[in-house]
């Protein structure tokens, strides 16, 4: 860090205004509110917009309102925060010192800002859910937030995919629900025979869904793009056979061409006109479509690849603690209440992502939905990060998820004009360039 | 003005010699982000697809501009109902057109997709074929662009005496060679501006192609713009993206001069 005091005018100093501008352009359009006080020593809260959006941020400006901290501890400020461009409102406010004391974000945001010591780990939170009886994060979790440093943040929210299948479809197109790798190819041919896309994804480059289908077909494999010590291994032979089945599914029609260029808006369109009939998804995505989709919507349960394997992918939103805050103690206990207090919005149903701790896993609310039960009993036990094979996350993923080269190698998987190993190659040099 | 114009500038320049992110500026690396730059395929692959878009945005929009200058010169019923119909494109906001061309040819159940199957003619894919993605983008430019050709060969048009024409008539040339010979060199200072001003436009571009293939598929659609905000927005390569913005602006001034000495020798 430099010293502003020697310098009149300094780097500091224009993102000071910078980060201002930026706070300022997105509290303007999101407003802020709520908190226990609204004195000028209040830790500022910065929460993305979650779940279902206006209803979500409603509920979490009520409930951080609600905060009443213990001791000597200092009160809160709310800030909903929108996602266009979270990274350069983020950067830009930390590297000026105007950035919040706690906040919630990308799933890589912690691991890459803890090694830029932009964050400070979390034990100290952990350590109070301990003490609480609520650190009864589902299995892995956990492990996978845990750095040479100490816990990057506190899970809250899991962005799991899962395989989901519109039951109607099938049922009309005459095939079964698949369990295997070759049944999932036998389903898509019959799937294609009746006009239908048998494993709907977005490749566009303003997405990363075909990047998180392809991948956690990697990990369903036993494969990854690194090895356990966090060393790129794209071209792994367990990866080459997971792309041959995408080769296959792309060369057989049931991978439509036309997603190499897809939104998330195409993709979500195709699934509401009835265009596709089976493709990885986050667990709620039935929550994002509309009747008659949403209620013929079916987790299948996980599919076992060639060699005999299963597995996915999913993303662990967390709480993070900055290391500009006004006091870290303060920082520390809100953190562990607020990720408490995140349980209400499972309750309320204004979350889209799964919830992290078994407490919520066991309630009725949770339990009551078979796609959601599917999903936390048989897909996440299964789950791993974007950095499988190592055992937990780091900074780097945060280039890797929805950076160019993931993005040119999943758009060159649909264009189906190269290798398996081919494409790996690339993508590992690539991976190796970014390290 | 120094603050807001040069401060940024002298932070790029630093940062592009630096291997670091957007909060912490890591070591200095002297010009090994250019060197990485220059020897990357990539950042080639950006020089094509940025020389291809300029090309036909430029010439394409002056075309199609001019063209509609020269028949909107004469007056006709509804004239200046079709002129502001004309100037849509260049007003209406491009996330606005962009969704629309999406809407339009992005899946299997676009109208334009839809209207190709009704005629028994083959799958045609539009924004997910590197080729034709290319030339959709370059199609969408063109279509933004010409209202504002069409204003500046406008002006430029109004700006001829009909008297050099019933002259020209006199000396018994035809409607071609009075186009040749007259209404081009006369209109070839605008012609020249526009042409800068439009090259600025368009290598400079970021929504127009960013809104409607993102670069892709596979990057043949990625211009020096969208690789520098990329590389560094979406890769967290700062060193390297701002590397493609400097050299990028050097090629835009090498660009402006030459046509600014263009305009010289048109006066």
């Amino acid at each position: 860090m430099q010293d502003h005091r020697r310098r009149p005018f300094t780097r500091r100093t224009l993102l000071s205004a910078t980060g201002a501008l930026s706070a300022g352009a997105a509290l303007s359009a999101c407003g802020s509110g709520g908190g226990s006080s609204s004195g000028g020593g209040d830790l500022v809260f910065w929460d993305m917009v979650w779940g279902t959006g206006a209803d979500y941020t409603a509920l979490a400006q009520e409930l951080a309102g609600g905060y009443e901290p213990e001791d000597d501890a200092l009160g809160v400020t709310y800030q909903s925060i929108p996602w266009a461009n979270w990274y350069q409102t983020f950067s830009s406010a930390v590297a000026s010192g105007t950035g919040p004391a706690v906040s919630t974000g990308a799933a890589f945001q912690p691991f890459s800002f803890l090694e830029d010591s932009a964050v400070v780990p979390a034990d100290g939170a952990i350590a109070l859910l301990e003490e609480q009886g609520k650190a009864d994060f589902l299995p892995g979790l956990l492990e996978s937030m845990h750095t040479e440093q100490g816990y990057a943040g506190i899970p809250w929210g899991l962005d799991l995919r899962v395989l989901w299948y519109r039951e109607s479809m099938l049922e009309e197109a005459g095939a079964d629900v698949p369990t295997t790798w070759q049944e999932y190819l036998d389903a898509g041919k019959k799937l294609k025979a009746a006009g239908k896309i048998g494993f709907g994804m977005a490749a566009g480059s303003s997405t990363t869904d075909a990047q998180h289908s392809i991948f956690a077909l990697f990990i369903n494999n036993g494969g990854g793009l690194f090895t356990e010590d966090g060393e790129p291994f794209a071209d792994s032979d367990e990866n080459i056979e997971a792309l041959e089945f995408v080769e296959e599914m792309v060369g057989e029609g049931i991978i439509d061409p036309r997603s190499a260029s897809y939104t998330s808006d195409n993709l979500d369109s195709d699934w509401a006109e009835g265009r596709i009939a089976m493709g990885f998804g986050q667990t709620g995505f039935d929550k994002v479509m509309k009747d008659p989709v949403s209620s013929d919507l079916r987790v299948m349960s996980p599919v076992t690849s060639t060699n005999g394997s299963t597995g996915t992918i999913y993303y662990i939103n967390a709480i993070m603690l900055y290391e500009n805050t006004p006091d870290q103690v303060s920082s520390d206990q809100y953190a562990a209440w607020w990720a408490t207090q995140t349980d209400e919005f499972w309750l309320q149903d204004v979350m889209i992502d799964l919830p992290v701790t078994e407490r919520l896993a066991a309630n009725e609310k949770i339990a009551s939905n078979p796609n959601a039960v599917i999903a936390i009993e048989e897909w996440q036990p299964i789950g791993k990060t974007l950095g499988a094979k190592a055992p937990a996350a780091f900074g780097a993923l945060n280039s890797v998820d929805g950076g160019e080269a993931a993005a040119a190698f999943v758009q060159q998987v649909v264009q189906g004009d190269q290798s398996p190993r081919q494409m790996l190659e690339t993508l590992q040099s690539e991976l190796e360039q970014l390290m | 003005m120094v603050v807001v114009n040069a401060y940024p500038v002298l932070y790029a320049a630093q940062q592009s010699l630096h291997d670091g992110s957007l909060i912490a500026q890591g070591p200095f690396v002297g010009l090994e982000n250019y060197r990485t730059v220059l020897t990357d395929p990539s950042f080639w692959k950006a020089v094509r697809f940025t020389l291809v878009f300029t090309l036909c945005g430029v010439l394409g929009s002056w075309l199609v501009g001019y063209a509609l200058a020269l028949a909107f010169r004469r007056p006709f019923l509804g004239r200046s109902i079709l002129k502001v119909a004309f100037l849509l494109p260049w007003v209406v906001p491009v996330v606005v057109t962009s969704m629309s061309w999406n809407w339009l040819v992005a899946t299997a159940s676009s109208p334009i997709p839809q209207f190709f199957a009704a005629l028994g003619m083959p799958d045609v894919l539009f924004l997910a074929d590197p080729t034709l993605a290319v030339v959709m983008v370059c199609l969408f430019k063109i279509w933004i662009s010409f209202p504002f050709m069409f204003l500046m060969m406008s002006a430029a048009l109004e700006g001829i005496d009909d008297t050099v024409y019933e002259a020209a008539t006199v000396d018994g040339a035809g409607r071609v060679g009075a186009l040749l010979h007259i209404t081009l060199p006369l209109t070839a200072k605008s012609t020249y501006i526009s042409w800068v001003l439009m090259s600025m436009f368009t290598i400079n571009d970021f929504p127009t192609i960013y809104l409607l293939t993102g670069g892709g598929p596979v990057d043949a659609t990625t211009s020096l713009v969208v690789l520098a905000y990329r590389s560094v927005f979406q890769s967290f390569q700062p060193g390297y993206g701002v590397a493609v913005a400097f050299l990028m602006t050097a090629a835009l001034i090498g660009i402006s001069l030459a046509l600014f000495r263009s305009i010289r020798k048109a006066d």
